[in-house]
């Protein structure tokens, strides 16, 4: 924030063309890399950023659509950040054909030695390199009409604001919710559970959900506090508002803390071979001391930090906050998804998983800023914007 | 610039609902117009203070109904502690019947009020205002009926004591690996906490009535249970600091609870129990069940005691609302449940699936899926969620839909486990039915005893309401 004078789509633009040229840079290095030395290394650093990075997409999308049944000034702020990270569907479908063109790389039950083992032969009706493609695409058709009319009835309500326009938003978001939580859980079965094919947990869908909100809420904070630094957002980002996300925020990262230790007790108590090979695998080589320290950025901190009602109000204290929690989401997903990629049980991480990180992370900032350039940032038919709400609340940003 | 925002932010106190309120023309209001602050303290206290000799007929034949009931229990308590559990319809496999099932039903029916009370509280939501005295009543008798269950299961409930870790001269000592330890100290820690949140909420209210009492002996009775209070700054300013640490407190006994309750069965290794969505997916039953019970009594109360100001068509909206997203999570974990038995690959789940969907007990476990998932997707529809009639079926339809779904978990999963040479069949005795018949007449004594005795809407958070439908946008 140190040229007042820019205005935010000049903003936006510079940021663009950075993100773009230095993400397709990095995404091309990976994937070289891969392509010369060693395979399986690229794919672990490229399917734990496309989780970390498809997180936000689907995320506002359930964000919105929460904001649209249940309105509040805490949502309305942040909707259009929202509505611009929604439409990166056609981005992370692109992105998306590494990993299908890879599939036989990534996922053991894809290979041919699959056909000898028993356990992946009667699951075969769900997990075959057929069905998986299918899905794929099932799934990104959803999440693009999803978000596409999500957009659109939006926009009709920025054109003509009123009852009928903030039902329109509500009856789609009833239903749209109860398909995205679906089509997810699958795609999270699909892309990640089924790394280790012999392991199961009835859970999962709703830890990367969860997930999923605890990203985009974080990053949701971060961009709309970037904005609000400049006009028009800068009298709408008020301390009440703010005070609301932060707790939405800290609701999160405990639910987060109450699902993974639900699991972990549920697995621990009953010691059941094939299920806790999976928590067996993530405890040695190193991989134990990550897990605390996932345990320690993901709930321990947030949750002693947030606790405090000063903390959420205070944008200089929040964002930070954010920023960990955001660095504790990319650790919690490389946890979850990268230890199958090696034979040895040794956490031992490369330069390519950060290249891929900041390649995806490069090209989805750019289709973010791009799409949020084209959004007037304030939803004037927002039921939550109001003339008084200036008056009575001070900004934020001071 | 953290000062400047310290000190221009808004009194806490301040809710921003007010003008999304006004903005949103299209709901019904929370309290109907007309109503001042002694309206709406009259209208309230009059239920409880009218002379003995007045007391309305219709409470007098409920109250009656509910305790011949209730000796339905002491008859199946009394008979059970003379003979012993044998009387009931448990045995080998079916180990655990009628007596899991009925304290799991009941628990998770106490847990609308607290998340009504707490994290409504929280969340700014003032609707839960007049619906929280209520709805915390039933959940502390509700607890109280759940209790029963385990208690008159340990065959001699006298030694319950046996279950906390006290220096004991035998060298008994409880196994805390064990989630049945958990929940004695779960739920007695739920309804302590219960109580006394409950209590807190209720000694403001108690003081209104103790000087509006004419009898002296009302005057007593209601002078003690104040506390005395005199309704000055300070004693509302700690208060209300009591009242939101004690809902912060609150909070996390709305998850606690029923995901321990879960995990007596998940921590197993029984196909059926043991699957990790279990503790949220109970949750979210309870929530569901509780609103359920909410409106089942609510509904014919409002109506007996003309109560339809302060429980509008907004109040029976928001709660159907609040019915069909916690049924939808419990329709969620239903499904999951199919998907990765099967999805698992291991013979015993899928072997636990196919019994459950078409073995002898197959009818129960689709009577489930008609009560807790088809019937109450007409929520979707306003006129379902405001209409109290059809609201009301649909309340009956998730009661009993609860009731199976806890039957589907434990019997069905018991009855054919791993060795078929231990398969068999479980029904209750006459002896289950009447301890759980007889704990409705004792949920149902005690929620009459309330309403005669205690005001069933926080009078002062209706002032409080008032006062606000006066002042829309704050006081500038």
């Amino acid at each position: 924030m140190s040229a007042p004078a820019r205005t935010v789509p000049g903003m936006l633009r510079e940021l663009e063309t950075k993100a773009l040229f230095a993400g397709a840079a990095l995404v091309l290095f990976s994937m070289a890399w891969g392509l010369l030395f060693r395979g399986a290394t690229f794919f672990r650093g490229y399917l734990v950023s496309y989780f970390f990075w498809l997180a936000p997409t689907l995320g506002a999308m359930g964000w919105l659509m929460i904001h649209h049944l249940s309105g509040g000034g805490w949502g309305y702020v942040i909707r259009r950040p929202l509505e611009a990270a929604a439409k990166t569907v056609p981005l992370m479908a692109v992105l998306f054909l590494p990993i299908l063109f890879g599939m036989h790389h990534i996922y053991e039950w894809a290979t041919p030695e699959a056909a000898h083992d028993p356990v992946l032969q009667s699951k075969a009706a769900y997990l075959n390199p057929l069905g998986f493609a299918v899905r794929a695409v099932v799934y990104f058709i959803i999440w693009g009409v999803l978000a596409w009319r999500l957009i659109e009835a939006s926009r009709a309500q920025d054109e003509e604001p009123g009852p009928a326009a903030s039902a329109r938003l509500r009856r789609l978001s009833g239903p749209g919710i109860v398909i995205y939580v679906l089509s997810f859980t699958f795609a999270a079965v699909d892309w990640g559970m089924s790394l280790e094919p012999h392991w199961f947990s009835s859970i999962y869908g709703a830890i990367f959900a969860v997930g999923q909100g605890l990203s985009t809420m974080a990053l949701a904070i971060v961009a709309t506090a970037w904005l609000a630094g400049r006009r028009p957002l800068d009298q709408e980002l008020t301390v009440r508002r703010l005070h609301d996300l932060g707790k939405l925020l800290f609701a999160f990262t405990v639910l987060w803390a109450y699902l993974n230790v639900s699991q972990l007790i549920i697995i621990w108590s009953a010691n059941l071979p094939e299920e806790i090979t999976w928590y067996l695998r993530r405890s040695q080589g190193g991989w134990k001391q990550f897990a605390f320290l996932v345990v320690a950025l993901q709930f321990v901190i947030p949750f002693f930090v947030l606790l405090s009602r000063h903390t959420k109000r205070n944008v200089r204290l929040l964002v930070p906050m954010c920023a960990v929690i955001l660095v504790a989401r990319y650790f919690d997903l490389y946890l979850w998804l990268a230890p199958p990629f090696s034979a040895v049980p040794a956490f031992r991480p490369h330069l390519v998983d950060l290249t891929a990180f900041a390649g995806i992370g490069g090209l989805w900032l750019a289709w973010f800023c791009r799409m949020l350039r084209g959004l007037p940032l304030i939803a004037l038919g927002d039921a939550s914007f109001s003339p008084a709400a200036q008056v009575k609340e001070a900004p934020a940003h001071g | 610039m953290s000062d400047d925002v310290r000190t221009a932010a808004p009194p806490p106190s301040e809710s921003e609902t007010g003008w999304v309120e006004a903005a949103l023309a299209d709901f019904a209001p929370m309290i109907e117009d007309g109503h001042d602050f002694e309206s709406v303290t009259g209208k309230i206290a009059d239920i409880v203070l009218v002379e003995p000799k007045k007391t309305p007929r219709g409470w007098i034949l409920g109250f009656a109904i509910a305790f011949l009931i209730l000796q339905v229990f002491f008859l199946s308590a009394g008979y059970l502690l003379v003979k012993g559990t044998g009387i009931w319809g448990l045995n080998i496999p079916v180990a655990w019947g009628f007596a899991i099932i009925n304290f799991v039903w009941w628990i998770g029916i106490g847990h609308a009020g607290t998340l009504i009370s707490a994290i409504l509280f929280l969340f700014n939501q003032d609707w839960r205002m007049s619906i929280s005295r209520f709805a915390e009543a039933m959940t502390l008798f509700a607890v109280a009926c759940a209790g029963m269950f385990p208690l008159l299961h340990l065959g001699r409930p006298w030694l319950f004591y046996w279950l906390f870790p006290y220096p004991a001269s035998m060298g008994t000592w409880p196994q805390f690996r064990s989630p049945l330890v958990w929940d004695v100290f779960a739920v007695s820690t739920y309804a302590t906490v219960s109580l006394v949140f409950w209590y807190t909420g209720l000694i403001p209210d108690v003081a209104s009535l103790r000087d509006r009492a004419k009898h002296r002996a009302a005057k007593v009775f209601y002078g003690m249970l104040a506390l005395g209070w005199r309704g000055s700054a300070t004693h509302w300013h700690r208060y209300q600091l009591a009242y939101m640490l004690l809902a912060g407190l609150s909070t996390p006994l709305v998850l606690s609870v029923h995901s321990i309750v879960s995990l007596d069965f998940a921590v197993s290794v029984v196909p059926g129990w043991h699957t990790t969505i279990f503790p949220p997916y109970f949750v979210a039953g309870a929530i569901y069940a509780g609103f359920a019970m909410v409106l089942t009594i609510m509904i014919p109360v409002r109506k007996f005691y003309k109560l339809k100001d302060f429980l509008t068509e907004r109040h029976l909206d928001n709660m159907a609302k609040v019915m069909l997203v916690s049924g939808l999570i419990v329709a969620y974990g239903y499904a999951m449940e199919l998907f990765f038995g099967w999805y698992s690959g291991d013979t015993y789940e899928r072997a636990m699936l196919l019994n459950r969907l078409g073995g002898p007990y197959g009818w129960s476990y689709w009577l489930l899926i008609l009560c807790n998932v088809a019937v109450p997707q007409l929520l979707w529809f306003k006129k379902y969620r405001t209409r109290t009639l059809p609201l009301w079926i649909i309340c009956q339809f998730i009661s009993v839909g609860m009731w199976l779904e806890r039957f589907v978990i434990v019997v069905v999963s018991l009855h054919r486990s791993f060795e078929p040479g231990a398969w068999g069949f479980y029904h209750g005795t006459k002896w289950d039915w009447g301890l759980y018949i007889g704990t409705m007449g004792l949920f149902l004594t005690l929620l009459f005893v309330f309403m005669r005795l205690l005001p069933m809407i926080a009078m002062f958070e209706m002032r409080e309401l008032v006062h606000k439908k006066k002042h829309p946008g704050g006081h500038g």
